[in-house]
């Protein structure tokens, strides 16, 4: 207690001038982004979601475009898929998305509707940015009402992944133009034989419920609103469920408790249903040999597929446009940034870049041959469109699928529980 | 300090200390083996093969690697780890500061000084205790980015230099509460102005309270998620919750190996600082200051 | 030196005698709480009362973060409280705060008990009880839970010792309350530290004056130990109640970030969470968070009002 009452303040007077110094040194170091400065350098923010591989590949193909274009500079911002729209709805919804960013079809209208996204076709008249040789017809994934607010860098399609090993030793085979009906009479002779479900949970994926939809002449949206009656989702899941009750779909239990790892990895089934560019996750996770296999049909041809698209947007606010359509257009048409990409986005939606890079592994090349493959049979329809709250429904579908596959919750009960949902999302 | 003599509560014969003792060991040990395990599952499965770890059922790996921290060196998508740790660290370095200045300030207001509107701003202070973190978060978000200081430390520290969390308030009140009001009574009769009965008295008195809150403190920092999601944009500047993420990949291979052994390694800050300071964490009053 | 042992232990509703009595004394009182406060109420101000006259706003109107909100009355109340999964999320956090609360407490307090004795090794048994405490809700903890309430992990087969056949609790809609429920109790470190505070400040003299009248262990710890500990056993109670209510991080990693399956582990601010950070729905989530403010605030009000009756304080004032 007998310290001098000068040291004690001293002493307290340093903390906080510490403490405020601090705060003052991290005032000073603020964000940068979207900014010029004095030389006539200009920074943009670019941002996107994707593991590692991508991640360190985009960082090349940034340092080629500084490389091309010294005045402008990137400044990357990354993580994964969840955390990107909670971090970019926060953004955009403060005025402060990223100047650059991914983008995917079910947000095209969302972020569209909110004012976020620059139409980017004043840039391209400005000759600014190319919008010629796309591959079949991708470019259209990018256009709301007349406006282009996306330009696609990669193309992708849903397909049925397999477990090779489990169908060979089954005796089942997967074949273009195969019905419904053959597809899960193959799922039973798998059951039978080894004794494992067929599919993981086909049913609560919303993009294969769309091209359910599509083989029967409708489609899961329409301009503003579902494209399906609450029978037809009814119908959908009561054979689902039935499907699980017989074990031809996996135990939803298990599915569950394996997660994050697929149940098809897992070996708990022998098929699942997923965009063609993710299946390298299945050589990743699991033991066997995976290949992708065509869609079941309704009619014995069309499998109701359509090829989508990961995209580059950019924020209609943005203080740089004429360097931003620089940039997506060095992004997508630049060869050697095609050869470094490969497929991580889907398979290259330029010529240029289609033509730069050849797949030498085994998971690009087996992409590439389903692609083409797909393409020849001639399945391929336009896209129908994802109004504004497509990205909620799609998670709602799979949840209330979920509780379907469980038990939990009645197919009629959980078809009406998605349309009062859908109606919500819509509105939001 | 472990001499029979001082034990408060066992004062008994030779033979049923010993028999109190072999009980005491045999509880502390089952709660001991309930407690480790899932800790010993952890560093078990940062041994095993990326693959092997999801939905592993086995305690410890068949064939140990070391892939998942060799890895780590490499650094993730070109960010050092390093630079993940220093961002937390200094994140979490900041944040005992403040809560420790701000929250027993505020504390000693309320336990030791009568004023005009304490119960008023006590009852208010309580209530904060019971919003939800969320609520607060957009409001809190467009503030900060009004202010220019989204992607910088400030949002995530200003609260704590401004004793927002009731929680560490309300737990150096309680203790202060506690403190034989003789002393600062004393203290404050002896002339000694509120600041010095504050700083000589009261707050070493204090120090289990601080130094719980500055464990509670350094830990909530460093394993906060939100905040950091929310706020930070480079990174550069993303701390090991957000780091431990990357891993993470939606659409191809998740590195769980190497994800895993991180948030193993980001443990090593905390059990350090924990070790540090819990051998003063339940100190009594009568073992605290005064000396 | 010895101060402290020989402070009475209960004031008995002493007034204090305040040091410069007079209209000039108080005045310099309140001058002083003002100063010591001036952080606490710059901050209520700025970080708290404002975004929460904002959200408290919010909450009567719709509001998607881009356009401006708009005014709908009551609307989000009628909507949420017909919401089938807002009425799951209240059952779920209740299910949580009642059966988790008291067992953690419980946990904590016996342990804590167990490690106030001397003995040797008592450091080191604290420290490793505190360890699942340190590890908080990350990523790490999501993937042994998960695999410990797996099908065939050791739990189940714990389980079947018993004579149970539920299988893994994880994928089980049935039963992943009670895994998140484990996992809470797991994490008892931190009341453990607050009760262990609270033991070493009971004065031994206490506890040797009890003896000498021949009072067992029971009536002592009774008499003695639970009076003495009752500020921070109702600190306890008060704040573990409150997070069980706001439990989310648990939850989040426990289901790996679904709070499912079935919606099973929704508990409310998961809830609160995907509508208003994945579905922008800021005005139902803000009534939701409002709705869960009067919800714990009448909760905390009880507890409070009760604390008249079995909780000790030094301090007579108030």
């Amino acid at each position: 207690m007998g310290t001098s009452r000068n040291v004690e303040r001293r002493t307290i007077l340093k903390a906080a001038g510490a403490s405020a110094a601090t705060l003052g040194l991290a005032a000073t170091t603020g964000c940068g982004g979207g900014s010029g400065s004095g030389d006539g350098t200009v920074t943009l923010r670019y941002a996107w979601w994707g593991g590692e591989p991508r991640t360190i590949a985009i960082k090349k193909t940034i340092a080629l475009f500084e490389k091309k274009y010294p005045k402008i500079k990137i400044k990357p911002e990354f993580t994964d898929y969840e955390a990107f729209w909670e971090k970019f709805q926060t953004q955009a919804s403060g005025g402060n998305p990223p100047d650059v960013f991914q983008n995917a079809v079910g947000f095209l209208r969302k972020y569209d509707k909110r004012g976020v996204l620059m139409d980017l076709k004043s840039q391209a008249d400005a000759g600014n940015l190319s919008l010629d040789d796309f591959r079949n017809g991708v470019l259209a994934n990018g256009q709301v009402d007349g406006k282009q607010i996306g330009i696609p860098v990669g193309a992708n399609t849903m397909a049925l992944v397999i477990d090779l090993k489990a169908f060979k030793k089954a005796g089942v085979e997967a074949k273009f133009g195969w019905t419904w009906d053959e597809y899960f009479d193959a799922l039973q002779t798998i059951q039978d034989k080894l004794k494992i479900a067929g599919d993981t949970g086909y049913f609560s994926i919303m993009y294969l419920y769309d091209l359910y939809l599509r083989q029967n002449g409708k489609a899961f949206f329409t301009d503003t609103d579902l494209g399906f009656t609450e029978d037809d989702l009814t119908q959908w899941w009561e054979d689902g469920y039935k499907r699980v009750r017989s074990g031809l779909v996996a135990d939803p239990k298990k599915v569950e408790q394996v997660k994050p790892k697929s149940a098809l990895s897992a070996g708990l089934a022998a098929s699942e249903f997923t965009w063609d560019n993710f299946s390298i996750r299945y050589e990743g996770e699991g033991e066997s040999d995976y290949g992708l296999a065509p869609i079941p049909t309704t009619d014995g041809k069309q499998t109701g597929q359509y090829l989508g698209s990961l995209m580059l947007s950019a924020f209609s606010g943005t203080k740089h446009p004429k360097e931003v359509a620089q940039f997506i257009d060095f992004m997508v048409h630049d060869p050697e940034v095609g050869k470094i990409m490969g497929y991580d986005r889907g398979i290259l939606a330029t010529t240029e870049q289609y033509d730069a890079f050849t797949p030498t592994d085994a998971n690009n090349k087996g992409v590439k041959a389903y692609e083409e493959e797909v393409a020849k049979a001639d399945v391929l329809g336009k896209i129908t469109p994802h109004p504004s709250g497509a990205d909620v429904i799609e998670a709602a579908f799979l949840r209330i699928g979920g509780e379907v596959a469980q038990g939990k919750t009645k197919p009629a009960d959980a078809a009406k529980a998605l349309f009062s949902e859908a109606k919500a999302a819509f509105a939001g | 300090m472990t001499s029979a003599t001082s034990t408060p509560v066992v004062h008994s014969a030779g033979g049923r200390r010993r028999a109190g003792s072999i009980a005491w060991h045999v509880g502390a040990l089952v709660v001991l083996a309930v407690v480790l395990y899932p800790v010993v599952w952890v560093i078990g499965a940062s041994f095993k093969p990326s693959k092997d770890i999801i939905a592993s059922l086995d305690l410890l790996p068949t064939k140990p690697v070391w892939a998942n921290f060799s890895g780590l060196a490499d650094g993730i998508s070109g960010i050092s780890i390093s630079s993940f740790f220093w961002n937390s660290l200094m994140y979490a370095v900041l944040a005992v500061v403040g809560v420790v200045l701000s929250s027993s300030l505020t504390a000693y207001a309320f336990a030791k000084i009568r004023f005009a509107g304490r119960n008023l701003l006590f009852t208010l202070m309580i209530g904060t205790l019971l919003l939800p973190y969320h609520v607060l978060l957009i409001p809190q978000y467009v503030l900060f980015r009004n202010l220019e200081l989204t992607d910088t430390l400030v949002p995530l520290v200003a609260g704590k230099f401004l004793a927002v969390e009731a929680f560490f308030v309300f737990l150096m009140v309680q203790f202060m509460r506690g403190l034989p009001r003789e002393l600062d009574e004393a203290a404050r009769l002896d002339g000694c102005g509120h600041f010095r009965t504050y700083w000589s008295i009261v707050l070493p008195l204090s120090r289990p309270a601080i130094i719980t809150s500055a464990i509670f403190t350094f830990i909530n920092a460093w394993n906060d998620f939100m905040g950091p999601l929310i706020y930070l944009n480079t990174p550069e500047k993303y701390t090991v919750s957000l780091g431990l993420m990357m891993f993470r990949d939606q659409e191809g291979i998740s590195n769980y190996g190497s994800m895993i052994a991180m948030s193993l390694v980001a443990l090593v800050p905390v059990i350090a600082f924990f070790m540090a300071f819990q051998r003063y964490l339940i100190d009594g009053m009568a073992t605290s200051g005064l000396k | 030196m010895t101060l402290v042992k020989e402070t009475p232990v209960r004031p008995a509703g002493k007034r204090s005698a305040a040091p410069a009595a007079g209209r000039r004394g108080r005045r310099r009182e309140n001058l002083a709480g003002y100063l010591f406060m001036s952080p606490w109420i710059a901050g209520f101000l700025l970080l708290t009362a404002g975004p929460m006259i904002a959200s408290l706003y919010y909450a009567f109107t719709s509001y998607n973060l881009f356009t401006p909100p708009q005014w709908v009355g009551l609307d989000n109340f009628t909507t949420m409280f017909q919401d089938p999964r807002w009425q799951k999320s209240v059952e779920v956090t209740l299910k949580y705060v009642v059966v988790a609360t008291p067992l953690k407490l419980l946990l904590a307090l016996g342990v804590a008990l167990l490690l106030a004795q001397k003995r040797r090794g008592q450091g080191l048994y604290r420290a490793a009880f505190y360890m699942p405490s340190l590890i908080g809700a990350s990523v790490s903890v999501g993937f042994v839970w998960r695999a410990l309430f797996s099908d065939d992990a050791i739990v189940d087969r714990g389980q079947k010792v018993f004579g149970l056949d539920v299988g893994g609790w994880i994928g089980n809609p049935d039963y992943v309350i009670y895994a998140l429920v484990a996992l809470s109790i797991w994490q008892f470190g931190a009341p453990m530290v607050i009760f262990l505070a609270g033991l070493k400040q009971v004065p031994r003299e206490l506890y040797e004056a009890a003896e000498v009248d021949g009072a067992g262990p029971l009536r002592r710890f009774w008499n003695i130990t639970l009076p003495m500990i009752s500020p921070v056993l109702f600190f306890n109670v008060l704040l573990e109640s409150i997070h069980a209510f706001q439990v989310f991080g648990s939850a989040y990693v426990v289901s790996d970030t679904r709070c499912g399956p079935a919606d099973a582990t929704l508990v409310y601010t998961c809830y609160l969470y995907q509508k208003g950070f994945k579905e922008a729905q800021m005005g139902f989530a803000s009534a939701m968070a409002w709705t869960l403010v009067v919800a714990v605030a009448l909760v905390t009000a009880v507890l409070f009002w009760s604390q008249k009756k079995w909780v000790h304080y030094e301090e007579a004032a108030k």
